[in-house]
């Protein structure tokens, strides 16, 4: 049985190509980033294992354009297709499965992703998929479910693997039931790098310092925390899960030692804090890892490290930490359940710089209460940040509404969408009602890209980088080249819309 | 935000309860709070152990060797403020469940907290609690809850008379029943096993609900 796993080249009008990015959710860019999708690839690798044929198809990253990718697609003949869903490609995906169910007759299709579990029957109703896994597990719930549809003709009507929506006919859908993932991390596989082709992910990514680089295997599966009302690790029916730092650490030695990964990047929820935090880094001491010229990184949350575990992990290399400040006043960080408050936040990027860290911080504008006095309030202290040498990146977003998030489900409630389309959900405009003119939010984004040319800014970084050793200055000059080009593309991104406010599509 | 304490309940050299001014907060019973000293930038969550109805704040903390927050925490003086941002999370029972469902709730150390609170706000709940435990020492609070609704497994304790193990050792002895609604709070593992357990012997996956401590 041959399976594809399998992503699209997705070209929106502009030219440009959806592409995941920050929060995991998809936006248009024309230039490239391509991230692995880990738990795909470990599906992959697992399914692999038990003896099945796996093409991994990605078009994005295998740089194919849209009909070359169907052609492909066609020709590998797969007997299931695995997608992954997110709301502002919902509709392609709709519209590709017809297609494809037409000429590909007798292949199934199994739709993933945060989308479409919390909304199975929509997209059954809206296309020809045969079965929506209503788990962001998706690993673990193809490693069972692959194998039953193998073995079991009668499938459709009974299969007793929960987590799933299957297709009996037309308009008669087969719940199996909540999904939990209660299987521990560790038994998921290291992704095989070859299968997933990883030069592909391995340079166009910025998240990487220096290249290649690579996504680690799952050592955290969702967050810890889980509570932030916008964010996708949140929900009753997620369950947070780690790996054990000793098989994180065997990855991450093999990904050094027969890769020459120089860079690795954990992108898959939340890292390691305490304990497990200390362990890992001091098993990266322990092994010599921190002397192979590899930089490591993580997504974490203000308020996780205490100074000794900071200084533990700048001796073992990490520099990289993505840490997502959303807004700068008390009550949008309440509102958004982020768990901690302004005050935090300074004192815990006074430590991450003074033990090297690069901090690169995620804002959000666009809530649908951010007033006035918070929007400039969030840009003063970004600028005040930066101009500090607090945080040497920043990536700016539109809050969107995505995945029926509670913050999703709370704009709905509240009548403050502007739009039903889910092609208006691609983070390229705002799509809630605001206090304020939404010109108001793109120009302040634009203010905050700005800091990246203002000569406080470049005069800070200048010092900075005269504290580094001379080794790092090439990949900073390469870094900082790609930073460039990329905070352009997100200005144009993300202003593209300005005095355009009528062009959302209205109810 | 900041709340005094008003005092550091010690059970255990290793565990205690924190009691905070309550303000006019609200919470659901069995939400999480995270709570960090003062301007020290680092904070962790706990589940609330007080009822809703209770006139403070109180949280079952185990210290953590060399914890960075379970430790500061347990040197506040009384009239100290903490820093606590909350009420989080879906680990909740609501009164009108409260009122119409039988439960199971199985614990491990201080996850017992978020149950305690369930007691503590609904007196009438039809429960059962499974709680593990490694000495007899750390029955905490045991005149809080029903004697005939209580179950210990002790796993490190020789002169323990009652049951002598692990909770999911316990789990495997007894008969489930597959109408009540069953809790999992504790380690990772013992939720794990736990919830194997339960959908082995029939339980559906609809109704267990967990909340892993790290």
């Amino acid at each position: 049985m041959k399976i594809a796993i399998s992503y699209p080249p997705i070209v929106n009008q502009d030219g440009q190509k959806a592409m995941v990015s920050q929060n995991r959710n998809v936006q248009f860019f024309k230039k490239p980033t391509y991230l692995l999708p880990v738990i795909h690839g470990q599906a992959a690798t697992w399914l692999r294992d038990l003896g099945f044929d796996i093409y991994w198809d990605d078009g994005n990253s295998q740089l194919k354009n849209f009909d070359q990718w169907y052609r492909d697609l066609l020709k590998e003949s797969p007997n299931i297709i695995v997608f992954e869903s997110t709301t502002p490609v919902m509709k392609f995906y709709w519209q590709l499965i017809n297609r494809l169910k037409s000429d590909l007759s007798g292949c199934l299709i199994i739709m993933t992703g945060y989308h479409s579990m919390r909304k199975p029957e929509e997209t059954l109703f809206n296309s020809k998929t045969d079965i929506v896994l209503r788990s962001n597990h998706i690993d673990f719930a193809l490693r069972k479910l692959i194998p039953y549809i193998d073995e079991h003709s009668d499938w459709r009507s009974n299969c007793p693997i929960e987590g799933l929506m299957i297709r009996r006919d037309e308009n008669d859908f087969f719940d199996t039931g909540n999904f939990k993932q209660i299987e521990p991390l560790d038994l998921s596989p290291d992704i095989d790098r070859d299968l997933v082709q990883w030069r592909n992910y391995a340079y166009e990514n910025g998240n990487f310092m220096q290249t290649p680089g690579i996504y680690s295997t799952s050592v955290i599966r969702d967050c810890m925390f889980g509570k932030c009302t916008f964010c996708r690790y949140n929900g009753p029916d997620l369950t947070f899960s780690m790996r054990s730092v000793k098989k994180s650490l065997d990855e991450y030695q093999k990904l050094i030692e027969d890769y020459g990964a120089r860079e690795i990047f954990d992108d898959s929820g939340v890292w390691y804090r305490g304990e497990e935090a200390r362990d890992f880094a001091k098993g990266i001491i322990d092994r010599g890892l921190h002397k192979k010229d590899c930089y490591f990184g993580f997504n974490t949350r203000f308020g996780y490290f205490d100074e000794d575990t900071m200084a533990l992990l700048s001796k073992a290399n990490f520099r990289f930490v993505l840490i997502g400040l959303e807004a700068a006043d008390e009550e949008t960080l309440n509102r958004l359940n982020k768990g901690y408050g302004p005050g935090d936040v300074e004192n815990n990027l006074q430590l991450f710089t003074k033990y090297g860290f690069f901090p690169h911080l995620t804002i959000m504008v666009g809530y649908y209460w951010q007033s006035r006095e918070q929007l400039k309030n969030t840009v003063k202290t970004i600028q005040n940040l930066m101009f500090k040498g607090l945080a040497r990146t920043l990536q700016v977003t539109l809050c969107t509404p995505l995945d029926f998030t509670p913050y999703h489900q709370e704009c709905i409630e509240n009548k403050v969408l502007l739009t039903e389309d889910y092609d208006d959900f691609d983070m390229s405009k705002l799509i809630v009602k605001t206090p304020v003119p939404h010109d108001e939010y793109y120009a302040a984004i634009r203010s905050m890209y700005d800091i990246a040319f203002h000569p406080k800014f470049l005069f800070k970084q200048i010092i900075f980088l005269a504290r580094l050793k001379k080794k790092d200055w090439q990949f900073l000059f390469i870094y900082g080249f790609r930073a460039i080009r990329r905070v352009r593309q997100h200005i144009f991104n993300l202003t593209k819309h300005q005095n355009c406010e009528t062009k959302v599509n209205p109810l | 935000m900041f709340y005094k304490v008003l005092n550091i309940r010690s059970l255990s050299p290793s565990t205690y309860i924190l009691r905070l001014e309550r303000k006019k907060i609200n919470f659901k019973p069995g939400q999480c709070f995270n709570i960090g000293l003062k301007a020290s930038g680092i904070n962790r969550e706990y589940s609330i152990y007080s009822g809703i109805n209770e006139p403070y704040l109180e949280f079952l903390i185990k210290e953590v060797q060399r914890g960075s927050v379970s430790s500061a925490l347990r040197k506040a003086n009384p009239g100290e403020e903490v820093d606590l941002h909350g009420p989080y999370g879906s680990f909740v029972v609501s009164p009108d469940e409260a009122k119409h469902n039988l439960f199971t709730f199985i614990a491990t150390g201080t996850g017992i907290a978020p149950f305690h609170s369930f007691i503590r706000t609904y007196p009438n709940i039809d429960y059962r609690i499974i709680n593990g435990i490694r000495t007899a020492k750390e029955q905490y609070d045991y005149g809080h809850y029903n004697s005939s609704r209580l179950t210990t497994c002790i796993s490190r304790d020789d002169y323990w008379n009652g049951f002598k193990g692990r909770v999911t050792d316990y789990l495997k002895t007894i008969n489930i029943d597959s109408t009540h609604i069953y809790f999992l709070c504790g380690n990772q593992n013992m939720i794990q096993e736990s919830y194997e357990l339960l959908r082995v012997k029939g339980v559906s996956g609809n109704q267990i609900f967990t909340e892993a401590f790290f």
